[in-house]
C-alpha cells in the first residue's frame, strides 16, 4: 500500500556497455525483438512512461575547474547504457520487471531506483506552463 | 531548427558536507534557478533526483541475483533530458550547474537516435521509388 | 510493424559484408565485418524505441555505410588515397528492394566466397572465415558448430586473415582455367561443410541443420551465378539438398540414429525433395559424370522411394559401379555391397564385402563390422554376428553409433 510520501516512479537503469560484444548476428536480433516486446507490452500496460538507449559517447563535466573530458565509455560495465521509467506500486514490482529484462543473460545489469517527486521547481514551471496554454 | 536529445546523469558526494545552512539554502535557490529557466525555455524535458536506495538485478552463475544497490560517489543522484542543438550547447548548459563548484559531476549522454542521415537517405530513396 | 525474419540480419550480415568488403578491399576484411557488427548493435539500441524500419536490410546497410564513412575521414591518408571508396560510399543507396540488391552483390558475395575458400588457406580456416563472413555466424556458434574452443575458432580466422593480406589474395572471381580448378576447390569446402553438418564427425549431436543450410545457401549462390553455373555445381546443390531433405527423419525422439528403412519418410520435406531434382536435372546437362552426380544420383533414388522395399536397389547399384570407376575407395565398395545385399540377399553381400580391394583399411572401420553382423545375423549365424557387431562397437567413436549397435546386439543375445 503506498503511503503518500512512497515514489511511486521508479527508474531503471540499464548499466554495461560491452555485454553485446561477441553476439551473433542471430543473437543480436534475437535479443532485439525481445527487449522491444518487452518494452511495447510495458507501455501499453501504462507501467513504463518512456525509455532510451544512450550512444556510448558524451562528456563528463566535473568539479570546480568545470573540466570537460570525454567519457570513457566504451567497454565498460559500469556505463549506462540506457533507462526506463516504471510506474508501479512498489520497489518489488520494478523489480520483476528489471529480471525480464533480455540482456541480463549477457551481463547487464539493472539498477533500480525510486524516483522522487518531480523537483517543486519543474513541477512549479510545468504548472505555470499549463496555465498559460489553457 | 533541429535539435537532439541529451540526458545529463548527476553524481558525486554529499554536497552539503562542510557547509553552512545558509549556503546550503544558496546553493539550492541556485540550483533550482537553474533547471526553472531550463525548463521555462524548454529545453529540459524532464529531471528527477533519484532515492538513495535501490536495488541491483543480474545474472550470477546462470542464476538472477537481486542485489542491494550500494551508494558510492558514482551513484547517480538525478537526471535531466535536455533537447537542444547539439553536444556543445549540451555541455555548455551542464558547465552552468551551480553544484559543479560542490563537487557535483555530470554524464553528458547523447540519445542514441536512428541516425539522421540514415533516415534521410531512406526516405529519399522511398520517395524515388515511390 | 514488419516482421523480422528468422535468421535475418545473420542472413544480411553475410551480404553486407560482401558488399563492403567490395568497397574496402580484401584486404580490410575485418574493417568490413566491425562495421557491420555495429550497424547490428545501433539496431539493437534504437528499434525497440524508434521501432523496425520499413525496410531493415536497408536500414542496415546504410548505417554500415555511414560508420565506414566516418572512419574512413578519420584516416587522412586513406582518405587521400581512395577516392573511389568515399564516392561509392557516399552514393545513396540505390533501390531498396531485397531482389535488386541481391543481383547487385551477387558478385560481391561470389567473390567473397572465392577469396574465402582460396587454396592456400588451410581447409580448417577456410571453413571458420566463410561461416564467419559469408553466413554470418559469430565464433563462438562455429565453435558450437564444430565442437571446439571460441579462441581456437579465433585463430582460424586471425590466421585466414592473416594469410589474405600476406598473399594479396585479391576480390575477385576467376576466369578461364583458374575458375575451373579454383570453383573445384570452393565446392570441396562447401561438401565438406555440409558433411559436417550432416554427419557430425565427433560428439553426441548428429545434425547440425544449420551448417547444412549453409552449405546449401552458399552452394546456390554459385549455381545461380553465371561464372558458377557448371553442371556439377548443380550436381553438388542437388546432393544437398536431397540428403538435407532427409535429415528430420535420421534420428527418433530419443535423438537416436535409425537406418534408413526405419525412418519415417512424411518427415521428408518435399519441397527439397523437388528443388534437389531439379538441380540434379541441370547437372545431367554435361558429358562429365563426376562423384557428386553419383551421390546424388544415389540420394535421388532414395528420396523419391516410399519405402526400403520399393527403394529402387538395381539403380542405386549401377551408380555404384559407375562410382566406382571413378574412384574404387573401400568406404564407396562397402556401401556398394549393402546395395547388392538389398537385392541379392546377404550372402552375396557379405561376398562382396570379402572381395573389396584394399579391404584390410576397413578393417578399423566400425561400419563393415556392423554391416558384417548385420548380413551373417540375416543368415541366422548368431554366433557369427555377435562377434562382428561386438568388433563394431569397439570402434564405433559416436555414440549415437553405440547405443544403435548396443541395441542390435541386445536383440540377438537378449542381454
Amino acid at each position: 500500500m503506498n503511503s503518500p510520501s512512497e515514489s511511486s516512479e521508479y527508474l531503471l537503469l540499464f548499466r554495461g556497455t560491452d555485454w553485446h560484444n561477441g553476439l551473433s548476428p542471430d543473437e543480436i536480433q534475437r535479443t532485439m525483438t525481445d527487449w522491444m516486446a518487452w518494452f511495447d507490452r510495458l507501455v501499453a500496460d501504462g507501467r513504463c512512461l518512456g525509455g532510451q538507449s544512450l550512444a556510448t559517447e558524451g562528456k563528463v563535466v566535473s568539479g570546480k575547474s568545470l573540466h570537460v573530458s570525454d567519457g570513457p565509455f566504451a567497454e565498460s560495465k559500469e556505463t549506462v547504457a540506457g533507462y526506463f521509467i516504471l510506474k508501479v506500486a512498489d520497489l518489488d514490482e520494478a523489480l520483476d520487471i528489471a529480471k525480464q529484462c533480455p540482456a541480463l543473460a549477457y551481463g547487464m545489469t539493472v539498477e533500480a531506483r525510486p524516483l522522487l517527486a518531480r523537483c517543486a521547481a519543474s513541477q512549479r514551471v510545468l504548472d505555470q506552463l499549463a496555465q498559460t496554454t489553457n | 531548427m533541429k535539435t537532439n536529445q541529451y540526458l545529463l546523469l548527476f553524481s558525486g558526494p554529499d554536497w552539503t558536507t562542510g557547509l553552512a545552512p545558509q549556503e546550503v539554502q544558496e546553493m539550492m535557490d541556485r540550483t533550482h534557478a537553474w533547471f526553472d529557466r531550463l525548463f521555462g525555455e524548454g529545453k529540459a524535458k524532464g529531471a528527477q533526483p533519484l532515492e538513495k536506495t535501490g536495488r541491483t538485478i543480474s545474472i550470477k552463475n546462470g542464476m538472477i541475483a537481486d542485489g542491494p544497490f550500494v551508494e558510492s560517489k558514482e551513484s547517480i543522484g538525478g537526471y535531466l533530458l535536455l533537447e537542444v542543438a547539439d553536444e556543445e550547447e549540451a555541455v555548455a548548459i551542464a558547465r552552468q550547474n551551480p553544484m559543479l563548484t560542490a563537487g557535483l559531476n555530470i554524464e553528458v549522454r547523447p540519445v542514441a537516435d536512428i541516425c539522421p542521415s540514415v533516415r534521410a537517405a531512406l526516405e529519399k530513396t522511398a520517395l524515388a521509388t515511390a | 510493424m514488419p516482421q523480422l525474419t528468422e535468421h535475418l540480419f545473420r542472413h544480411e550480415a553475410g551480404k553486407l559484408v560482401s558488399a563492403l568488403t567490395g568497397i574496402f578491399g580484401m584486404a580490410r576484411l575485418q574493417l568490413a565485418e566491425d562495421v557491420v557488427q555495429e550497424a547490428m548493435i545501433r539496431a539493437l539500441q534504437t528499434w525497440p524505441y524508434h521501432g523496425v524500419p520499413a525496410n531493415p536490410a536497408a536500414w542496415l546497410m546504410q548505417t554500415a555505410k555511414n560508420r565506414a564513412l566516418d572512419l574512413i575521414r578519420r584516416e587522412k591518408s586513406f582518405h587521400e588515397k581512395q577516392p573511389e571508396i568515399l564516392a561509392s560510399l557516399e552514393r545513396p543507396a540505390g533501390e531498396t528492394t531485397e531482389a535488386h540488391f541481391d543481383t547487385e552483390i551477387a558478385d560481391d558475395r561470389l567473390r567473397l566466397i572465392f577469396a574465402c575458400c582460396h587454396p592456400l588457406i588451410s581447409l580448417e580456416d577456410q571453413t571458420a572465415l566463410a561461416l564467419k563472413t559469408l553466413c554470418g555466424f559469430s565464433p563462438a556458434e562455429i565453435a558450437n558448430a564444430f565442437l571446439t574452443s571460441e579462441a581456437a575458432v579465433n585463430k582460424r580466422l586471425t590466421r585466414a586473415r592473416q594469410k589474405i593480406r600476406d598473399l594479396a589474395i585479391p576480390f575477385e572471381i576467376p576466369a578461364g582455367d583458374e575458375l575451373t580448378t579454383r570453383l573445384d576447390g570452393v565446392l570441396q569446402t562447401l561438401y565438406l561443410l555440409f558433411n559436417e553438418g550432416y554427419k557430425a564427425s565427433s560428439g553426441d549431436r548428429l545434425i547440425r541443420e544449420d551448417l547444412c543450410e549453409e552449405a546449401i545457401r552458399l552452394t546456390r549462390l554459385l549455381a545461380e551465378h553465371p561464372s558458377a553455373d557448371f553442371p556439377h555445381t548443380h550436381a553438388l546443390l542437388a546432393l544437398m539438398l536431397l540428403n538435407a531433405a532427409r535429415l528430420s527423419g535420421r534420428t527418433d525422439a530419443g535423438g537416436n540414429i535409425l537406418r534408413l528403412k526405419d525412418q519415417d519418410r512424411s518427415t521428408w520435406n518435399p519441397s527439397l525433395i523437388g528443388l534437389g531434382l531439379m538441380h540434379l536435372g541441370r547437372a545431367a546437362k554435361g558429358d562429365t559424370l563426376t562423384e557428386y552426380h553419383l551421390q546424388a544420383g544415389i540420394a535421388a533414388c532414395h528420396a523419391t522411394a516410399a519405402d526400403d522395399a520399393t527403394t529402387d536397389w538395381p539403380r542405386i547399384l549401377i551408380h555404384y559401379d559407375q562410382w566406382m570407376k571413378i574412384n574404387d575407395s573401400p568406404v564407396i565398395a562397402l556401401n556398394r555391397a549393402v546395395a547388392i545385399a538389398k537385392i541379392h540377399g546377404p550372402a552375396v553381400g557379405i561376398e562382396a564385402i570379402s572381395k573389396i580391394r584394399q579391404k584390410k583399411s576397413l578393417e578399423s572401420y566400425y561400419l563393415v563390422h556392423a554391416v558384417l553382423g548385420e548380413f551373417e545375423a540375416r543368415l541366422g549365424h548368431f554366433q557369427i554376428a555377435v562377434t562382428h557387431l561386438q568388433k563394431a562397437l569397439s570402434l564405433a567413436d559416436q555414440r549415437s553409433e553405440q547405443i544403435f549397435l548396443e541395441r542390435q546386439l541386445r536383440g540377438l543375445t537378449g542381454l
